[in-house]
């Protein structure tokens, strides 16, 4: 059965780069630009996969995945954190917010794709 | 990928505008925090770009630039002037190397490393910095051996949406395994939570893996889960069959394997050197780090859709205006009050998709009045001047289109007016004005134009000399008189320049002809005043894209007009007598003395001293004149359309509009109308 994945991020190139890589694998995308958008389309679509940037307008990333993670529904499933930040700071915080990992940027395809089979059953 | 790239340059643009606006926002108050978070997150967001496009050179440059941000928004740096500056220089940069990520220009080259070394200086100013890595690659030792992981995931560990079967299936993958479960024991059903996790294993994986890699499966999982990992140099542990006893027992029971035991059991198998390497992993417990909330950040959601779609819509939302004004006449003429309610809606309705779908085009012209602030800086510091730029009517809204054409003309105009009109602070003073020039920017709507006005007070145009120019260039005889504003027009002739030296900032071959050609291709027009020491002024209006307006629908001896509401500012009922007896044309209203057009008696029609007229008060720049109509038929949505080349030079008409029952409305300029009846006025007085 194809897997959906939903990408938040504000930015339209990483959203573009996630998603054509996501796709080409095969899986269905759908992608919100900041995490208000990304609860809505959560709530629309059937998703067995998160990948959420971390630095947005509106409602950030580590506010999204609290978010996500209040809802009964949601409670197990994978959330990856997209970012820069390599600090061990910031994926601690995402942990303890409910992130089930990260993908640190600058990736490659493969390495996304490893990611992402690795919290996708 | 040539889609992406184009992503990337667009994406990157705004970021460098954004970014831009908000350093400016910076200079004026440099301890704004949300400022200061908004830099860094475009900065961060635009290296995380650039590096997932394998532009390293950009990631690496904006890598350096974010480090001081990151240091003045943790309070370890103060943001200085010379920051500012070279952020700035930075910026401008960045700009020219998005196209040029290779550095191929050598321009571009010199000032790339010029920068960063001036970049780091500063970014060293606080602490040492961290240098930007594009890949870090691993070098593997090639040994196979065997692990012993012992994984125990927390309680908890289900809840972030962690599975850690699939960290089993992963090592499996690796080489040949042998995986021994273990369950805590649930006393009662009914203490059972299928939420906790009560599983953990013990895992031996056959494979030449690098410790690192085997880490790295348990990446996600190391702050919720006691993981231990052992490695030995042998293989053939999990073939044992002390082993395979031991597991047997073990397995599904609550006490692990012990790795002593296991120990025990490799030494005894006779193979090479049994060397092993401690690596216990140790799990540590980080308290959480509170996140601020930026709420102060700007939504900046936005799609782009191509502009063929956008004319589309809006021809059809001005079809089904020109088709609702049908069906409210129709509704009107019929007696059905449920027709009457439909018919209402659907107006309301129209309206509001109007505004909605117009106003997608539109925007404020704050956005380009951000970008002069920053030419007027860098030009007072080249100048040596001091000037203050002001705006003013920022909220006016054009056409995407026409405001980025107009940027251009827009920046040469203030590029005159600070290096030919500005003087230096000293003549000033000795003139007896204030130290600092001024520049001022204004847009507002009138009638259904915007108008845009540079204004700057500087020492004015010489008429003398722009006539003895003229004269020269032999676009006028020495005999001829002209007006002062006919002289000025001159300058916006080709090849017309008055100033004796070409400096750096202006004058550049792009000349004032070019401007005007620019604000003609937009179906605009240009006019300059000027008046020696108070200044200069540069009239620019342009035609309002709305081709929707909303309007007054009036009636002059029986036939329609419209007159853009936006303009109209109050109605009143004025007697025919008093209008025609008048002899200076001036009526007492509100006891205010308000000068009147006649359009019935302009327009040459019969006029009659019984009955009355509607005088409609309209706003014209700073003044009020009041034009009378026969009588006032109401509000009315006007669709306008531009009119046949017959009426090309009837100027004071700006379109034409169909009513409901289909006939033709015209719609008036009244700006025009007075502009023309003064001109009218003035020639009879002369005569």
């Amino acid at each position: 059965m194809e897997k959906n994945i939903l990408i938040v991020d504000d930015s339209e190139s990483i959203r573009l780069v996630v998603s054509m890589g996501l796709k080409e694998a095969g899986y269905n995308v759908v992608a919100g630009i900041n995490g208000a958008d990304g609860l809505r389309l959560l709530n629309e679509n059937k998703v067995d996969l998160i990948i959420s940037d971390l630095n947005m307008p509106v409602m950030d990333g580590i506010t999204f995945l609290k978010e996500v993670r209040k809802q009964d529904k949601f409670k197990f499933l994978p959330l990856l954190i997209l970012t820069t930040e390599s600090q061990e700071s910031k994926k601690l915080e995402a942990k303890q917010a409910g992130a089930t990992g990260w993908i640190i940027k600058p990736f490659v395809k493969d390495k996304l794709l490893a990611v992402v089979k690795k919290v996708l059953v | 990928m040539d889609e992406l790239k184009a992503t990337y340059i667009q994406e990157a643009q705004e970021l460098l505008e954004n970014l831009e606006s908000s350093l400016l926002v910076l200079e004026d108050n440099p301890s704004d925090h949300s400022n200061i978070e908004q830099v860094f997150r475009v900065m961060h967001t635009l290296k995380g770009n650039s590096s997932m496009f394998g532009l390293s050179v950009i990631a690496e440059f904006v890598h350096d630039l974010e480090t001081i941000y990151d240091k003045i928004r943790q309070s370890k740096m103060d943001l200085s002037k010379g920051i500012l500056n070279c952020t700035l220089a930075a910026l401008d940069h960045l700009k020219l190397i998005i196209f040029d990520s290779n550095l191929q220009d050598s321009g571009n080259k010199e000032n790339h490393f010029r920068l960063i070394s001036e970049i780091r200086l500063y970014a060293d100013g606080g602490s040492e910095t961290t240098p930007f890595q594009m890949n870090n690659a691993e070098v593997e030792d090639k040994i196979t051996g065997t692990y012993f992981i012992h994984f125990e995931p927390n309680s908890d560990f289900l809840l972030n949406g962690s599975n850690p079967l699939l960290l089993i299936n992963e090592l499996a993958e690796m080489g040949p395994s042998f995986v021994v479960p273990h369950f805590k024991i649930v006393n009662d059903i009914s203490e059972f939570d299928p939420c906790t996790c009560i599983a953990s294993w013990d895992i031996l994986v056959e494979t030449d893996a690098s410790l690192e890699t085997i880490r790295d499966v348990f990446i996600f999982a190391e702050d919720d889960a006691r993981i231990d990992i052992h490695k030995f140099l042998i293989t053939g542990i999990i073939q044992n069959e002390a082993f395979l006893e031991k597991a047997k027992e073990a397995n599904l029971k609550p006490e692990h394997l012990v790795l002593e035991e296991i120990i025990e059991i490799a030494a005894s198998i006779p193979v090479e050197e049994k060397e092993e390497a401690d690596q216990t992993e140790e799990v540590q417990l980080v308290t959480p780090v509170q996140k601020k909330i930026n709420e102060k950040e700007k939504a900046i959601s936005s799609i782009r859709v191509s502009s063929d779609k956008l004319d589309e819509l809006m021809n059809l939302v001005s079809e089904l205006v020109t088709t609702q004004a049908s069906l409210s006449l129709f509704s009107e003429n019929n007696t059905s009050t449920e027709l009457e309610v439909i018919s209402e809606n659907i107006e309301k309705l129209s309206r509001r998709l109007r505004d909605i779908s117009f106003g997608m085009t539109l925007i404020q012209i704050n956005n380009m009045f951000a970008r002069f602030q920053r030419l007027v800086r860098d030009m007072s510091d080249m100048l040596g001047k001091e000037v203050v730029f002001i705006t003013e009517g920022g909220e006016t809204e054009l056409d995407k289109t026409i405001i980025e054409t107009l940027t251009d003309p827009l920046m040469h105009i203030i590029r005159n007016s600070m290096d030919h009109g500005i003087e230096k602070a000293e003549v000033r003073e000795q003139k007896g004005k204030p130290r600092q020039g001024m520049v001022k920017l204004k847009a507002y709507y009138s009638g259904i134009s915007v108008f845009i006005q540079i204004i700057d007070d500087g020492k004015g145009i010489d008429v003398r000399k722009v006539r003895e120019k003229a004269i020269s260039k032999g676009f006028m005889r020495e005999e001829d008189e002209l007006t002062d504003k006919e002289i000025f027009d001159f300058i916006f002739y080709p090849g017309f320049s008055t100033a004796e030296v070409v400096t750096d900032v202006s004058g550049r071959g792009v000349g004032m002809d070019v401007v005007k050609r620019n604000i003609t291709d937009l179906k605009g027009s240009i006019s300059v005043e000027s008046k020696p020491d108070a200044g200069t002024t540069l009239t620019i209006k342009l035609p309002l894209s709305l081709s929707i307006i909303d309007g007054l629908l009036v009636d002059i001896y029986g036939v329609k007009y419209v007159i853009p509401l936006s303009v109209v500012r109050k109605c009143y009922e004025v007697k025919n007598a008093d209008m025609l007896k008048n002899f200076n044309k001036l009526l007492l209203l509100d006891d205010r003395q308000v000068p009147y057009i006649n359009l019935r008696s302009e327009f040459e029609y019969e006029v009659t001293m019984e009955g009355n007229s509607q005088l409609i008060v309209v706003s014209d720049g700073d003044h009020e004149v009041g034009i009378s109509v026969d009588h006032i038929v109401g509000e009315y949505q006007a669709v306008v359309k531009p009119i046949s080349k017959y009426y090309r030079n009837q100027d004071f008409v700006s379109g034409a509009t169909i009513l409901g029952d289909g006939s033709i409305a015209l719609v008036l300029d009244t700006h025009k109308i007075v502009e023309l009846y003064t001109k009218h006025v003035k020639m009879e007085g002369k005569l």
